[in-house]
């Protein structure tokens, strides 16, 4: 069970979390385009961090990386000054496979593709398992997500 | 926390002392060891979220917990096989506090997938 780390830096939490947790190799993955001139980029949960998210109290909440984007987006930005939010904002609770994996999308994926996700002529994101990849990188750089892909509703 | 020493000096007998500072200073605050061909996977890692393939040999590495600045020092390895260790060249090509992208290159200069990919990362933490 994970200890009570309301207050500790973020440093610590996943030092204690390497120590103690599990990985989880999770066999999701998420496919997006954030550009035009670019192929499909291929996002892959980190096995140690999927075991923090699984564990619960000890990511920051997802908002925190937001706020330090923003600052971070500034023109004159130099030098985090509000590192403080990753480590004395309260951490959040256990999240399932499929949580974890919808908090990364918004914390690793340019913004403009997940809020966005959806519109235009077709997805630009799409969350699929890795056997559902080409098995071949031979053509790795001209991969894009299929015009035939259909969105849930 | 539970087992926790506060220190501020290590001193040996007959070493000398340090400063906790340059333990703190000279640990590595993020660090990856992955297979970058295939479906690309991580081997073992400390402090990243995630990895991303964005094409032939150029994958990005996303931090846990966010850099100070832009101004940390990285270091990228990699052989292209394990067979055949030859080396790649590589190269980090965008730094953010936040993430960090690398490239991998063969001897004509081409981007090529790296079987043993590995990325280190000194600095600050926000």
């Amino acid at each position: 069970m994970t200890p009570d780390f309301t207050g500790t830096h973020l440093w610590d939490r996943l030092c204690w979390a390497k120590e103690n947790l599990e990985p989880h190799q999770s066999d999701y993955r998420v496919v997006y385009e954030d550009s035009i001139d670019e192929c499909a980029k291929i996002l892959v949960a980190d096995p140690n961090w999927m075991a923090c998210a699984m564990a619960g109290g000890i990511l920051p909440p997802v908002w925190v990386y937001w706020e330090l984007a923003k600052d971070e987006a500034q023109p004159d930005f130099k030098r985090h000054t509000r590192g403080y939010l990753l480590h004395e904002t309260p951490p959040v609770g256990p999240m399932t496979e499929e949580e974890a994996i919808e908090y990364l999308i918004q914390k690793d994926v340019p913004q403009h593709v997940w809020q966005n996700w959806d519109e235009g002529n077709r997805p630009k994101m799409v969350i699929c398992k890795k056997e559902q990849l080409p098995q071949t990188r031979v053509w790795r750089n001209a991969w894009r997500i299929s015009d035939e892909i259909k969105v849930a509703a | 926390m539970a087992g926790t020493i506060v220190a501020d000096t290590l001193t040996h007998s007959t070493a000398g002392s340090l400063t906790t500072d340059y333990v703190v200073n000279g640990s590595a605050k993020a660090w990856i060891a992955f297979n970058g061909t295939g479906t690309i996977a991580t081997r073992n890692s400390f402090g990243v979220t995630s990895i991303s393939d964005n094409s032939t040999g150029n994958y990005t590495v996303n931090f846990s917990n966010s850099f100070s600045a832009a101004d940390y020092a990285q270091q990228t390895s990699g052989d292209a096989a394990a067979s055949a260790h030859f080396g790649t060249a590589s190269i980090t090509e965008t730094y953010t506090t936040s993430a960090t992208r690398g490239r991998f290159f063969d001897a004509a200069g081409s981007g090529v997938d790296t079987a043993f990919a590995n990325v280190t990362t000194h600095g600050d933490l926000a």
